[in-house]
């Protein structure tokens, strides 16, 4: 039923992903390809628990934001490596994924949206203020590499590389996921929370877990964005951009689905480069409306994403076996 | 003595839905409750589920104190239910569905699919396993919740009006699976309107009218109930003579 | 003296949170539906105003009646191409509706009238009072007794008029209501009407008294949200308590702590309530 996608597609985009640095070898193309790189893997985390389990946070960046500041952080206060605040940044994240959880998941999912909205400017303001992490200047990673340890590159070619292993992993624990009770439950959830209870799905806790590995995903995300950047500030860390991005690109492609989020920042990813280029500087303004805009148009029209939208107009051959 | 509920009431602000019912069930019990709409019995049996809290009251189930516990620990302890309306995994197939069943006894997967596929044949689901729940009608629907709560292996099954808006092949259908899953050691509850239903399955009949049990005993005798029929006066059913 | 004073200013302005934020209560308690968008609603009342002001010349009662009437309009039309569809449908696209809404409205906002903070010019509620050693901007004060007047005006829409208590039903029960040959489609619409109505009329008044920019509907949506949990969903009188409490404690704070604090005071208002009340002060949670 659910085996390996043996989908030729999959194979075919993966050996895609492969060799297109190799082809594409371009300082531009290399930036628009780890940056698609990067939005996937946020987005894919996101869709542990805003796809699967149905639990819209509208806040992830705080999760991104923590994983992004605490290798930079440790690397100032102590010159460790970058590396080394990634589990740091992991095992806040997790910390605070209870923290909001356990409260909310009891009520309706709105609790749940709004907490994610009011802790995430909560931290950014905060962040703003306090100048051990920088307060609005924000944090420099090393400027030049004391070893390969600092993964410090000169060229964006070795974070292609690295963020595709990251994106795989992901997608693999994503899938492995699906295949278990882990998986079933989040689904059950998702679809009718008080049939799940009544066959014993312990409900609070399968919410609480698929946020934590949410959490820790889109932390380790947020590291490598800041590595790869070498620089993080209150907005690229904690801002609503961060959090809308990852959202907009899961439910443009599917949420709840395994590609749905790769497919989703395929076509977000150079669609944004292209307004931003075009637009010069009102760019990121006029982002947030085209965003605005699109992200009301999936709730309205077809908030299963391109996949369900497929599902429904492709001819009865080339529809998937199953749906999310 | 499987589940006991002892004056059990129910309020909503002054509004008292249940007030103070008692219901004995041994193992291997078949029970009905029955009685005109809005007379509490749904309410009844959502408390026993653990789906909403009692007001005052106590329920044992097997020497468990469950008064207060969620549904979840109901299940664990051995009490499924089904809905009155179909509450299916609609996006899921009709095996997913029973595997998230499954899955309480069955952490692995591979073990639950083998029970799934189990009930699945048991409940004539069989050939139906990998269409999606929303593709089928409400009968079918009403058959994966009771497929998919048998596979948790419940002792305690309430049904609640599974077996309404059948046609009368699919109401002998639906009363025969009913019956083998009695037979196979299921203890079970059900509440419903059609007396074709009662009369045919069970052994013992609890009647409710405005929040209280006004009758109770086996249904030959419930039905010749002067108070039982002055309840239902006007919605056309009568006593059969058997 | 200057406590008292931050204390009534605190109020005043506590007194417009529970205006628009008795409009949210109203919905959420009728549908279930949250509105992520309803501060941009507010925000939007205030530029109406400005608007009115600007190219018509027009003082308080045109404003405000130009708020009122668009902010209705705007409620219902949301209502009737965007909720009415995604009420009955999956979790994730009632949220991403009106949070795609919210962005869609602020950052128009933004392109349109960019970031800089604006004030409405002098109008005939300029200058300062003096009541009994305290000072304050007589905007603020007439715009704070409005705004108590209009909210406890709804209250009495809802608890004693034939249509209040037909919004009212269908709020209880929905297919009770049906029954009673009241249509839930054409009053949500209406409660949609009314949310945007007095969100309109709050920002208008506060544009009489206070600054803004297109960036105040993030903080008035959540300020909204905290007080229809605190004061418990679908009560008015709740709504109004709980504004003004919260107004106060934001004043207080700011006051004490510094006013980067303002924004901050809220939202920790906010973790804290989930953690310790999410049941509220008084209505249904």
């Amino acid at each position: 039923m659910k085996n390996i996608p043996t989908n030729w597609g999959v194979v075919v985009l993966g050996a895609c992903l492969l060799v297109y640095p190799m082809i594409f070898s371009g300082a531009f193309y290399l930036d628009i390809g780890v940056t698609f790189l990067l939005a996937a893997i946020s987005a894919s985390a996101w869709n542990i628990v805003g796809g699967y389990a149905g639990q819209v946070s509208v806040g992830h960046s705080i999760f991104y934001g923590f994983g992004a500041y605490c290798p930079l952080l440790f690397y100032q206060l102590f010159g460790w490596p970058p590396m080394a605040g990634i589990p740091i940044g992991i095992a806040l994240s997790i910390a605070v994924a209870i923290l909001i959880g356990l409260p909310t998941f009891r009520l309706s999912g709105h609790y749940f949206s709004m907490a994610t909205i009011a802790v995430a400017e909560l931290i950014r303001i905060f962040t703003g203020t306090w100048d051990l992490v920088g307060a609005a200047i924000g944090l420099q990673g090393p400027a030049v590499a004391r070893g390969w340890w600092d993964l410090t590159f000169r060229g964006e070619l070795p974070y292609y590389y690295i963020f595709l292993v990251v994106l795989a992993l992901l997608l693999f624990i994503t899938w492995l996921m699906e295949q278990r009770r882990f998986g079933y439950y989040l689904r059950a959830i998702k679809t009718n929370e008080r049939a799940a209870r009544s066959l014993g799905v312990p409900v609070l806790q399968t919410k609480i877990k698929a946020l934590a590995l949410s959490a820790v995903f889109t932390s380790i995300a947020g590291s490598l964005y800041s590595i790869k950047t070498g620089f993080i500030d209150p907005e690229s860390g904690f801002g609503i951009l961060v959090s809308v991005q990852m959202v907009i690109i899961a439910a443009l492609g599917g949420a709840g689905t395994l590609f749905g989020p790769l497919v989703g920042a395929l076509i977000l990813i150079p669609l944004q480069t292209a307004t931003n280029t075009w637009f010069g500087g009102g760019g990121s303004g006029l982002t947030f409306i085209l965003y605005g805009g699109i992200i009301v148009l999936i709730a309205r029209f077809e908030p299963g994403g391109l996949f369900d939208l497929w599902d429904r107009i492709a001819p009865k051959r080339w529809r998937r076996g199953h749906a999310a | 003595m499987l589940l006991e509920a002892k004056n059990v009431s129910k309020a909503f602000g002054s509004f008292r839905a249940v007030a103070g019912a008692d219901l004995t069930v041994d193992n291997g019990d078949i029970i009905g409750l029955i009685g005109p709409n809005g007379a509490g019995k749904s309410t009844f049996f959502n408390c026993i589920a653990g789906d909403m809290p009692v007001t005052t009251g106590q329920i044992m189930f097997d020497g468990q104190d469950v008064t207060r516990a969620s549904p979840e620990v109901h299940a664990v302890a051995g009490i499924g239910r089904t809905f009155q309306v179909p509450a299916t995994f609609e996006d899921m197939t009709v095996l997913d569905n029973v595997m998230v069943g499954a899955f309480l006894r069955h952490p692995h997967r591979n073990d639950a699919r083998e029970h799934a596929r189990t009930i699945l044949e048991l409940t004539g689901l069989g050939r139906l396993a990998q269409q999606r729940a929303r593709s089928l009608g409400t009968p079918g629907r009403k058959r994966i919740e009771i497929a998919r709560v048998l596979a948790t292996s419940p002792r305690l099954m309430l049904l609640d009006e599974a077996l309404a808006g059948l046609t009368p092949t699919e109401l002998l259908d639906a009363i025969a699976l009913v019956r083998k899953i009695h037979e196979s050691g299921v203890t079970i509850v059900i509440v419903e309107h059609i007396m074709e239903v009662i009369m045919t399955l069970t052994r013992r009949v609890l009647v409710f009218n405005q929040g209280h049990v006004i009758a109770s005993g086996k249904p030959d005798d419930v039905v010749k109930n002067e108070a039982v029929i002055e309840a239902y006066l006007g919605r056309g059913h009568h006593a059969r003579r058997r | 003296m200057l406590l008292l004073q931050v204390v009534v200013g605190g109020l005043l302005l506590g007194a417009i949170y529970a205006l628009f934020s008795s409009g949210l209560t109203l919905i959420w308690g009728m549908m279930n539906v949250i509105n992520f968008a309803h501060g941009e609603f507010v925000m939007l009342g205030m530029y109406v105003a400005l608007l009115v002001v600007v190219w018509l010349g027009g003082g308080p009662a045109a404003f405000g009646t130009a708020a009122a009437i668009a902010l209705f309009v705007l409620g219902v039309v949301v209502y009737a191409g965007l909720i009415r569809h995604v009420m009955r449908g999956p979790m994730l696209a009632q949220i991403l509706s009106t949070f795609g809404l919210a962005l869609l409205l602020r950052y128009t906002a933004f392109w349109i009238f960019s970031a800089n903070f604006v004030s409405l010019p002098d109008t005939s509620l300029s200058g300062t009072i003096n009541l009994g050693g305290i000072l304050l901007p007589v905007a603020q004060l007439v715009a704070g007794v409005v705004a108590i007047a209009f909210t406890i005006a709804l209250h009495l829409l809802l608890t004693r008029t034939n249509i209040g208590s037909r919004l009212l039903a269908v709020s209880e029960d929905r297919s009770a209501a049906m029954l009673m040959g009241i249509r839930p489609d054409r009053m949500q619409a209406l409660a949609w009407g009314l949310a945007g109505c007095a969100a309109g009329i709050a920002g208008a008044l506060m544009a009489t008294a206070y600054p803004w920019s297109p960036s105040v509907g993030e903080t008035f949506g959540l300020i909204a949200f905290v007080v229809v949990a605190f004061g418990g969903f679908g009560s008015v009188p709740g709504a109004l308590y709980a504004g003004l409490i919260i107004g106060l404690i934001q004043a207080v704070s700011a006051f004490w702590f510094g006013p980067i604090y303002k924004d901050i005071i809220v939202y920790s208002l906010f973790v804290a309530l989930l953690w310790l009340r999410p049941q509220g002060l008084m209505g249904k949670a």
